[in-house]
């Protein structure tokens, strides 16, 4: 309430306005009536000519005027529900760009799809109610005055009957939008469905079963058709019912008034203006009804979207950074990357690889140092801007080629050439209709695995941080391109640190030292040439020599699948 | 890329003229029962025009009586008609519907893949969410809608006609002036509401994105970055809103001004008439309220034009996939070998150049064939020639000597089988995930396929093969999702498999388990595989070397190695030797 409250005070003149407005023209609505019965009492019965023609008259400039009140309304409201649409997704937009890593980690992606395609706008159409609602309020007491005059029996009836039908109906209605949204539901599953054979199109034409598909989307599709029909025959029967408890109430006004115009009470012009004003009576009691339902969904939106503006961002630290580059170290595995090197780490068990870059990024809590100070303490924002994990999940956002890479300002077109060289992606940029302007779809969805690795790679040495910790840079490129990454990687990073984790002996060969960590620890380090001759269990991992004994890299195999497995087994409990 | 069609007007009247003509009975029956309830409507103000009369007549209140017993009659005949019309018209709207969602996914499955991809799946994934669901929501709501205001119009004039001929002239007062700007409107509303509805389903997937990729925009820091782009996509959501806006600040004003004429007509004329003593004064005052009862079934006329135009627009777009020539059956009949041939194989893809210049390759069955070569030597295609996704421009490809593309592709694709670094889990249980390639597969066989595969993963589902997966449902990660894919093809249990780089997305080390996964698979079969990781390579029997198109090398492992030409060295480089 309070969010919604805050919409509607950071524009105030605007929703004063829309009450204003709508006051206005609701009590506009009710003129005609009025009208109407003016001419056919002053005018018809007693054959005034000039008396019509002026009521006529009056009957026409009093359309026009209705129909511009009724737009300024309507753009009153427009304006005011989208300046609260675009400054809700302003305030999300800014807190979730400002979020970070904490953001997955709290609510699902989806979460955020709904705030933004669906609570945002219905926290705003809320905001209905300031604008007619009051009007609604005001233009009721009018017409209960006006009526008053014609006769007060009638106006009782009229005054308080037109609630009472409304809150008759009112509540069918809603129960017509609730039975039309669990339809909806599951209209939506079924449409979900469709999409789902989209995408998986080329599997099935990779294996077969097109039929299976068909077949199974149409019992679903009979089986939503069944429950249309259900729902159909319910809201039939309050669409008609909605329609028809009105017109019953409108014929029993009507049999009131012509009894008390037959005995003189009022006059015919007078009874048509009461059918006119019953008539026209429902809209502001709609409006009230119709405004206390949006704000009540309003409400339920503005919840959640409190509740996405509610995460915080990871505890902040404002500790100083080290002044200049600094060796990093990391005492659970005993691992300390040198400044201004390039280290390769070859894990035994890939789990450890991508814990020690977590426990460097400074995206868990550990008792990692830099340049001697526990970087638990130092500010976040220090970290980001110095140290950069280059992971496989790293999101690439739609655009063009070069909107994905020019990460930060400043960057020349010699520094992108220069980063998209080292990533060997030259030929991505040829083969792209546009080159560097090719649209980019989002997570590089119009990309090849190989392609999208080498673009990520592209982007993350664009960002030039002090400290470079990529993983598995090259595994999803063929050994040609791997070499002459390996190659260009170490004289792009020279003087800067670069951590390597891989097992890629193209790779590792071309750093200046390389930690071998088993069980979680270094075991050894030395160069890649040294630790080929001196750790079996390194060359193991890394020598890509088939004529190796079978045996041996079968029982390195055999073991990994047990630490695969029992991952695979602990991963889904913690992702819940 | 070569966009999907879209029906033509004379394709959609036809599809329309034609569901028509099979719902006839409850399609008449609903616009009969409508046509009553909407008489049963007009007695009202015709019932007012009497009692004035007689109250002007001098009548007495008990006079009156008669006449609000039979109104409230009417009205509850209008209750029970307009129910039963909705229901049957409902229920012509489900099934219009169901019979157009059903026939558009059943021609999609029937796509050949081809056109699928050079179509991207983008416009195909449009069509089947938005293009249904808007078509969808003009059948169910907005036909009847404008089909019952149609009624209740058309009605409401010939009431007025009936009181006097003239009189029902002058009820369309207000008409040229609607119908002129509802054109000027029509014409540009689609365009605008069109970009309104992209411009927020644009700032949706903008905020989604961020949220998605937040920890890389934390990594990279794109604060201000994505701050912008989502300010730039709000801003364009303004403006779109705006323009549809300054549309509605056009039309709505010029055809509400509108609704004041006809009871202005009706009053004008009806004043002359009455003063020539052609009408009564009750006749005057029916004509007057028909007048105000004609605006209700006009604004919703207007209102729902707009739709009514994008749900036409959307059903050619969902027509259009019916243009597409389905994917052929099979001319030829199953084949009686194994051998797969190529000839003098040249393909290109449309508007491009050949992309192989003359593949000449024998497979023989059983062996092991790796393909391997460069990025863009073409070795992609190769692999959709093999499996008869594509027919080569020039040359031949054969299964036993039948060309590959006149198999029946069920048949074909029971017997060559392409498996990609694509793969997709279905929503759907585990069992839904693996029955469809082999139709007659028991929950053990089921079981054994996942085991072959290595997919120990299986044993601790919450619901063995019950287990949901997919959209919002247990997620699989790519090792595991690649697993099922595999599984997938030891149920299939065709006699040649083509791996086209099948495990490249996958990390390294899962890549290798999934490798050794796959090696389950193999067993038995004709496999040729695509792959950069030369392990495949070394324990093929043979090594085919493509490049730019042309096979340069074919031979053994250590028949290639000792030749020591390109193969040799792709093999050093991938070992770190340095040259």
């Amino acid at each position: 309430m309070r969010y919604l409250w805050w919409l509607v005070r950071s524009q105030w003149p605007r929703a004063l306005r829309g009450s204003v407005v709508g006051t206005a023209w609701m009590i506009g609505l009710a003129v005609r009536p009025y009208l109407i019965a003016r001419a056919i009492d002053d005018g018809l019965r007693t054959g005034d000519t000039r008396a019509l023609l002026s009521w006529v008259a009056a009957i026409i400039g009093a359309g026009v005027v209705v129909a511009y009140l009724g737009i300024m309304r309507h753009r009153t409201m427009t304006f005011l529900r989208e300046d609260a649409t675009a400054r809700s997704s302003q305030v999300v937009l800014r807190h979730i760009a400002r979020l970070g890593a904490v953001l997955p980690r709290t609510v699902a992606a989806g979460e955020i799809a709904t705030v933004a395609g669906t609570d945002i706008s219905q926290a705003s159409w809320a905001l209905t109610m300031t604008g007619p609602g009051v009007g609604a309020v005001l233009a009721y007491t009018t017409a209960a005055v006006v009526l008053w005059s014609v006769d007060p029996l009638l106006a009782v009836f009229v005054l308080l009957g037109v609630p009472m039908v409304v809150l008759v109906v009112g509540p069918l209605l809603n129960r017509l939008q609730g039975v039309d949204t669990d339809y909806r539901h599951e209209l939506g599953i079924l449409t979900t469905r469709a999409g789902d054979i989209v995408a998986g199109l080329r599997v099935l034409a990779g294996v077969g079963g097109r039929d299976l598909f068909a077949r199974r989307y149409a019992a679903r599709s009979q089986s939503l058709l069944r429950r249309g029909y259900r729902v159909g025959s319910i809201t039939s029967w309050v669409q008609a019912l909605t329609a028809g408890i009105p017109a019953l109430f409108l014929a029993a006004i009507v049999w009131l008034a012509a009894r008390m115009a037959a005995e003189g009470q009022i006059t015919v012009g007078e009874m048509v203006a009461v059918y006119g004003y019953a008539a026209v009576l429902s809209v502001p009691v709609w409006f009230l009804l119709e405004g206390g339902f949006m704000t009540v969904r309003g409400m339920v939106a503005a919840r959640r979207i409190i509740a996405v503006l509610r995460i915080q961002p990871d505890a902040a630290a404002d500790g100083p950074a080290p002044a200049g580059p600094a060796e990093l170290y990391d005492p659970q595995s005993g691992l300390a990357v040198p400044t201004g090197r390039m280290i390769g780490v070859a894990a035994e068990d890939p789990a450890d690889a991508i814990a020690l870059a977590d426990r460097l990024g400074r995206y868990v809590a550990s008792e990692v140092t830099w340049g001697g100070l526990p970087i638990a303490g130092v500010d976040p924002a220090e970290v980001r801007a110095r140290i950069l994990v280059a992971d496989h999940d790293s999101y690439l956002f739609p655009g063009t080629l070069r909107d994905v890479l020019r990460i930060r300002d400043g960057i020349s077109d010699a520094q992108l050439a220069a980063a998209i060289r080292t990533a060997s992606a030259d030929d991505i940029v040829e083969s792209l209709p546009g080159g560097l302007d090719a649209p980019i779809e989002g997570r590089g969805s119009n990309l090849s695995g190989g392609q999208r690795q080498r673009v990520r790679l592209a982007q993350h040495l664009l960002a030039e941080p002090d400290v470079l910790i990529l993983v598995d840079p090259t595994s999803a490129v063929d050994s040609h391109t791997e070499a002459r990454i390996a190659d260009r990687l170490h004289e792009h990073r020279t003087g800067r640190t670069t951590v390597v984790l891989a097992t890629s002996p193209l790779l590792l060969d071309r750093t200046d030292l390389v930690a071998f960590v088993r069980g979680g620890r270094v075991a050894a380090v030395g160069t890649h040439d040294e630790l080929l001759e001196t750790e079996p269990g390194y060359r193991a991992l890394v020598a890509r020599d088939a004529a190796e004994p079978e045996t041996d890299a079968a029982r390195g195999e055999a073991t990994m699948t047990e630490t695969m497995t029992t991952e695979a087994r602990t991963a889904p409990a913690a992702r819940r | 890329m070569k966009a999907l069609p879209v029906a033509d007007t004379a394709t959609v009247r036809r599809s329309v003229a034609e569901l028509a003509r099979t719902e006839k009975r409850s399609l008449s029956l609903a616009l009969a029962l409508y046509v009553a309830a909407a008489v049963a409507g007009l007695a009202a103000p015709w019932l007012v025009g009497r009692i004035v009369d007689r109250v002007t007549a001098g009548a007495t209140a008990s006079d009156v009586d008669t006449y609000a017993l039979v109104m409230a009659g009417c009205v509850l005949a209008q209750i029970l008609l307009f129910r039963t019309a909705q229901n049957v018209g409902n229920k012509f709207g489900e099934r219009a519907n169901a019979r157009l969602r059903e026939d558009f996914v059943a021609r999609t499955l029937r796509l050949p893949i081809a056109v699928v991809e050079r179509a991207g799946t983008g416009d195909l994934a449009t069509r089947s969410s938005v293009d249904v669901a808007t078509v969808g929501n003009a059948v169910r709501q907005v036909v009847p809608i404008v089909l019952i205001s149609a009624i209740q119009l058309l009605l409401v004039i010939t009431a007025v006609f009936l009181l006097h001929p003239l009189l029902g002239l002058l009820i369309l007062a207000g008409a040229p002036t609607s119908v002129a700007v509802a054109r000027w409107y029509l014409r540009r509303a689609p365009q605008a509401y069109l970009a309104e509805g992209e411009a927020s389903s644009e700032l949706t997937e903008s905020l989604t994105a961020t949220a998605e990729g937040a920890r890389t925009v934390e990594a990279l820091r794109l604060t201000e970055e994505r701050t912008r782009e989502g300010t730039a996509r709000i801003a364009r959501q303004w403006t779109t809103r705006r323009a549809t806006l300054a549309l509605r600040s056009v039309f709505f004003p010029v055809v509400e001004s509108g609704y004041a004429l006809p009871a202005a007509a009706m009053l004008l004329a009806g004043g002359f008439f009455l003063s020539e003593g052609w009408v009564t004064l009750g006749a005057v005052v029916a004509a007057t309220l028909y007048a105000q009862q004609s605006i209700e079934p006009i604004d919703h006329i207007m209102i729902f034009l707009e739709q009514a135009q994008r749900g036409v627009a959307s059903l050619a777009r969902v027509l259009g996939i019916g243009l597409v020539a389905p994917e052929p059956r099979g001319v030829a009949s199953a084949p009686p070998g194994q051998r797969l041939t190529v000839r003098g194989a040249r393909f290109r893809y449309a508007g491009g150049q050949d992309v192989l210049h003359g593949i000449d390759l024998e497979v023989r069955p059983g062996e092991r064939l790796a393909i391997v070569g460069p990025s863009g030597a073409g070795k992609s295609t190769l692999a959709r020639l093999l499996a008869g996704i594509d027919a080569p421009r020039e040359g031949e490809v054969s299964l036993g000597g039948v060309p590959v593309t006149d198999l029946d592709p069920a048949e074909r694709r029971r017997r060559i089988a392409l498996v990609t670094q694509e793969h997709h889990v279905f929503i759907g249980t585990l069992r839904d995930n693996l029955a469809f390639s082999a139709p007659g597969a028991t929950d053990d066989d089921m079981r054994g396929a996942l085991a072959a595969v290595g997919a120990d993963w299986y044993a601790d589902l919450p619901d063995g093969l019950d287990t949901e997966l997919g959209d919002g449902a247990r997620a699989l990660n790519p090792a595991d999702a690649q697993q099922v894919a595999l599984a997938r093809l030891v149920l299939a249990d065709p006699h040649t498999l083509i791996l086209d780089e099948a495990t490249a997305a996958l990390d390294p080390t899962t890549a290798r388990r999934t490798e050794r996964s796959l090696g389950a698979v193999l067993q038995g079969r004709t496999v040729i595989a695509i792959a950069h990781r030369l392990y495949t390579a070394h324990d093929a029997d043979r090594v085919a070397v493509l490049a730019d198109g042309r096979i340069s090398e074919l031979g053994s492992h250590d028949e290639l190695v000792r030749a020591g030409g390109a193969y040799a060295a792709l093999w050093r480089s991938w070992h770190g030797d340095k040259a």
